[in-house]
Order: C-alpha cells, then sequence, then structure tokens
C-alpha cells in the first residue's frame, strides 16, 4: 500500500483540572470543535477516541459514536482506543498508521477523562485496573504503591537523594506558569515537593500526577488532504508501540523501562532521525521516578541519572533538551486517557512555532511519550516542522 | 470476587505458581511460558515460603475494601527459588521493615467487601525477628 506522510493539521485542548460544570461529552465536543475549526475544509473520514475508565468514572462506554454523532459526524466509522494511561497516546498511533497506510486521507482523534466525578478511592481504583486484578489489585497495590515501591528500588540502587527526585516535578511546575490549559500554573521549589503529604514511601503528593478532567484533539491529514488544511502543518515523522513484561515486580530489571527504549528506538529509526536533534521532549512522568527512567530508557541520561541531571539543570527551559514544555503530567496535568493526546498537541504547537511563552526556539524536531502502566505499554511520536 | 478468589484459592493459599517443564524456572504469579527459555508447558508448583524483600512501599492512601488495614507495608519479595511476589506485610513493625529483610509467607485476611461483608484470604509476608 502507498505510504502518505502524515501531518497534524489543527489542535484543540481543554483546559486540566475541576470541570465541574462540564460533562465527559462536553469536554470532548470542546477540544474536537477547537481541532476541527482549525481547519474547516477537512471533514474527518473517521473519529478514534482514547480514554482509560469512562465505564467507571461516567458509566459511559461507546465513545467513538456518542462523539462522532455529538459533532454531526454520524455516518463516519468510530470506536475507542484504550491502553491505560497510554490510551491517548495508542489512539493517535492508530489514527497515524491509518493514513501513514494509505487507508484514510483524515482522521480526528480525541483524548478525553473525567476523573474528579469520581471519590479519591475510586480515581484510585479505576487507575489500578491497568494492573493485574488477580495478583496486584488483590494485595490491594494501587497504582501509587507500585510506583512508590519502584521509587524506593531506584534511590536505594542509584544513591539518589530526595531533592534530586523532586527535580522534575519542579521543572514541571516552572513550565506550566504560562501554560493556559495547565492545571497547576505556579513554580514550586523542592521543598514543597519533600514535605507535600505522604502518599505511597517515599513517593509525596509532588511526585505523583494530579487527578484531573480535561480533553485533546488532533486531526490528523495525510498528503491528499493536507492542501485542505489552513493551518500550519507539523509532519508526523515516525511513531512506534511496544509492550513490556506485564507487571513490573516480575521484570528481571525493574529499573530497564524496555518499552521506551523499543518505542524510542523505532519511532527515531522510523523518522531517520538523531537524538542530538531533538529539540524538546514531552516526557510521561505520572510519578516523578517514572519521569527519570523514561529520560534513561531514551538514553537522554545515563542510567542512574535521569533525577540527577534534571537536578543539575538538564531538561529545565532554556537547556539543550527542554522536558514538558506545558508542564508535563504533574502540572499541566493527566487527565489519563487524554494524556497522549495533550503531549501531541503540545508537541504540534512547538514545532509550528505556535507555543507562546512556551515556546522552545528553534524547535523542529520534538518527541511526545505516553506510558500505561508502569512502562507497560509504551508510545513515542516524533513531530518535525511540515513542508 | 468470590468465584475469582476461589478459583485462585490454591494461588492465594498456597502460592501455587508456575515451574518450566523444560528448564526448571519458577515463577509467581504463574505464567504461561517461560520467560527465560520460551518453554510453553508448565506446571503448577507450590513456591517455598521464605524470601527477602527487594524493596518495599508504606501505603497511606489505600483501595476500597483495605480502610481497616491502612497504612500498611506492601513489598517485592524475592523468594528463595528466585520468583518474585508482590505481597503485603504484615505483624512487622516498622524498624524490622527494609530492603533485604529475610521474610516467611502467611495466610492472612486480605480484603473485606464493603457491600456483601465478603472475606477474601491470601497471602501476605511477616519480617522474621
Amino acid at each position: 500500500m502507498a505510504r502518505s506522510k502524515v501531518y497534524v493539521a489543527s489542535v484543540g485542548l481543554t483546559k486540566v483540572g475541576d470541570q465541574w460544570g462540564k460533562s465527559l461529552l462536553d469536554l470532548a465536543v470542546e477540544a474536537a470543535r477547537g481541532a476541527m475549526k482549525g481547519a474547516p475544509r477537512v471533514k474527518p473520514q473517521q473519529v478514534i477516541v482514547g480514554n482509560m475508565f469512562s465505564a467507571v468514572g461516567a458509566s459511559q462506554e461507546h465513545l467513538g459514536a456518542l462523539v462522532a454523532s455529538a459533532l454531526g459526524l454520524a455516518g463516519t466509522p468510530a470506536f475507542k482506543v484504550e491502553s491505560a494511561c497510554s490510551s491517548g497516546g495508542s489512539a493517535f498511533h492508530v489514527a497515524y498508521s491509518l493514513v501513514g497506510a494509505g487507508a484514510l486521507d483524515s482522521a480526528l482523534v480525541v483524548g478525553v477523562e473525567k476523573m474528579r466525578d469520581l471519590e479519591p478511592e475510586e480515581v484510585s481504583e479505576a487507575l489500578a485496573m491497568a494492573e493485574s486484578a488477580e495478583y496486584t489489585q488483590f494485595v490491594g497495590a494501587t497504582f501509587a504503591a507500585l510506583n512508590g515501591l519502584l521509587a524506593r528500588y531506584y534511590m536505594e540502587q542509584y544513591d539518589v537523594s530526595r531533592d534530586e527526585l523532586s527535580a522534575i516535578p519542579v521543572i514541571d511546575h516552572a513550565n506550566a506558569v504560562a501554560a493556559e490549559h495547565a492545571q497547576f500554573r505556579r513554580a514550586i521549589t523542592p521543598e514543597v515537593v519533600n514535605r507535600s503529604a505522604m502518599v505511597a514511601d517515599p513517593l509525596r503528593l509532588f511526585d505523583c500526577a494530579p487527578v484531573g478532567d480535561g480533553s485533546a484533539a488532533v486531526l490528523l491529514v495525510g498528503e491528499a488532504a493536507a492542501s485542505g488544511a489552513k493551518g500550519r502543518l507539523a509532519e508526523v515523522l515516525g511513531g512506534r508501540v511496544a509492550t513490556g513484561e506485564f507487571s513490573v515486580y516480575e521484570r528481571d530489571d525493574m529499573l530497564d523501562f524496555a518499552a521506551t527504549r523499543e518505542a524510542f528506538k523505532g519511532a527515531m529509526a522510523q523518522a531517520g532521525l538523531s537524538p542530538k536533534k531533538l529539540r524538546f521532549a514531552e516526557i510521561h512522568d505520572a510519578f516523578s521516578v517514572v519521569g527519570a527512567l523514561a529520560l534513561e530508557a531514551m538514553g537522554f541520561s545515563k542510567r542512574g541519572r535521569g533525577a540527577k541531571d534534571a537536578s543539575d539543570g538538564m531538561y529545565r527551559a532554556g537547556s539543550e533538551l527542554p522536558i514538558n514544555t506545558f508542564g508535563g503530567l504533574k502540572a499541566r496535568g493527566h487527565p489519563v486517557g487524554a494524556t497522549g493526546v495533550y503531549q501531541v498537541a503540545e508537541a504540534y504547537l512547538q514545532v509550528t512555532g505556535q507555543a507562546g511563552k512556551n515556546q522552545v526556539p528553534g524547535a523542529d524536531y520534538g518527541v511526545a511519550h505516553n506510558i500505561g502502566g508502569v512502562d507497560t505499554t509504551s508510545v513515542v511520536h516524533v513531530l518535525g516542522r511540515g513542508a | 470476587m468470590g468465584i475469582r478468589a476461589w478459583r485462585n484459592k490454591d494461588r492465594y493459599y498456597r502460592l501455587v505458581g508456575s515451574r518450566c517443564t523444560k528448564c526448571g524456572a519458577e515463577y509467581f504469579p504463574p505464567v504461561y511460558r517461560c520467560r527465560k527459555c520460551g518453554c510453553e508447558t508448565v506446571e503448577d508448583k507450590e513456591m517455598p515460603k521464605e524470601g527477602a524483600i527487594m524493596t518495599y512501599t508504606q501505603l497511606h492512601e489505600p483501595l476500597p475494601g483495605f480502610e481497616a488495614q491502612a497504612p500498611f507495608y506492601l513489598a517485592v519479595v524475592k523468594l528463595s527459588n528466585g520468583a518474585r511476589v508482590l505481597a503485603q506485610l504484615v505483624d512487622s513493625p516498622d524498624e524490622a521493615v527494609k530492603t533485604g529483610a529475610k521474610v516467611k509467607a502467611t495466610v492472612r485476611r486480605v480484603r473485606v467487601d464493603g457491600d456483601s461483608g465478603l472475606i477474601t484470604y491470601g497471602y501476605k509476608f511477616i519480617v522474621e525477628g
């Protein structure tokens, strides 16, 4: 089949956070309309919704048809893609693959999650469903608990200090100050992280991405439909999804994010790009330790150096490779099934020079990296400035 | 939870995992194929009940059904046969819970279902004093 170049033509974002007055569908429609308004002559040939737990969070499934119908796109094929917290990235990847294969000329990807209608323990229960019901949920382990185990192991194996672990959340918060769609727009110090409430020792509240509602949408076009887009185009140069051994505690090396390593390698190879060309990275840091291990798996930091490098000043705004330019999972927020689409939308804004106060100078190429589980599914896409 | 717990009773009460019939590698939770040699013929095997803590956490925000136990310790235990188990620690004083500490398996009440009152039992580990 003929391969087509794939472009992001436009994006739409809702603010992440407490959206008490808006339903799951309200949020999805708001983001989708934002994306469609940016390319009014492009009619999506497919709608793909990224979402993790609408059944639990909103008593709603069948999101593909629900969203398509509300947008006046009845007749259009539509379905939901789920892979826990990487649902958004996976939904984008399915659309990218279909357009790239020439099977579609255009596709609308809508990531959406409604979390705040739930009580905190219900959110924990829903997130824990990313992990084994029979052996992880069974013993009472939350998702935060698994990451707490991992954080202790990481700190003990590599002699990582509390201050060093706090560096990535600090970077996220600094970058979110000017980001209008971010959940928490205020800078913090390592002290704030270090003194926040204990969640799963050694992880504290500010090591963990917050709970929030949100939706992000992107409109993808192939070469045939690209002329119908009125705004600037970002080209999706490569993308790869990889999976790892399911439970982190079953892996020979718990600190090796093998899925991320594979996804990053595959995406960069497809893009034909050296990692040195990257000017920013939107990384999945649902927990501080996850961000550190992701940076190591992608080769930006050496093993055991992810948190230390962040603490030494790498990765902050103005550095060679800034991360999470709109606040990342910690400060932009992490409406789980929407997060991967937010990342791609933010990468689009960067490479097309529309990132406003958050603009990285010369942001020709960047990556969006989205994880489901504890690096159980990893999704990486490479975006570059479109022709 | 009722039928699922019954189906897994040997797993939950006696730590019955898997043993590879080709290379002898042992696993808990059970596996469908050997991760070391790829062999797809694995048999049930009861795990040894002794091991050591590889890493641990103390969980302050529990799942529904675990509220009465919080805060509690969870650990990745490396059993004496090399298998890795994620489990709660019980009857273990704070000062005894550390990486490398020796533990032994026991059977305890794991969860009480709020609506039906159904009690589920299963493996937990005790730090040896």
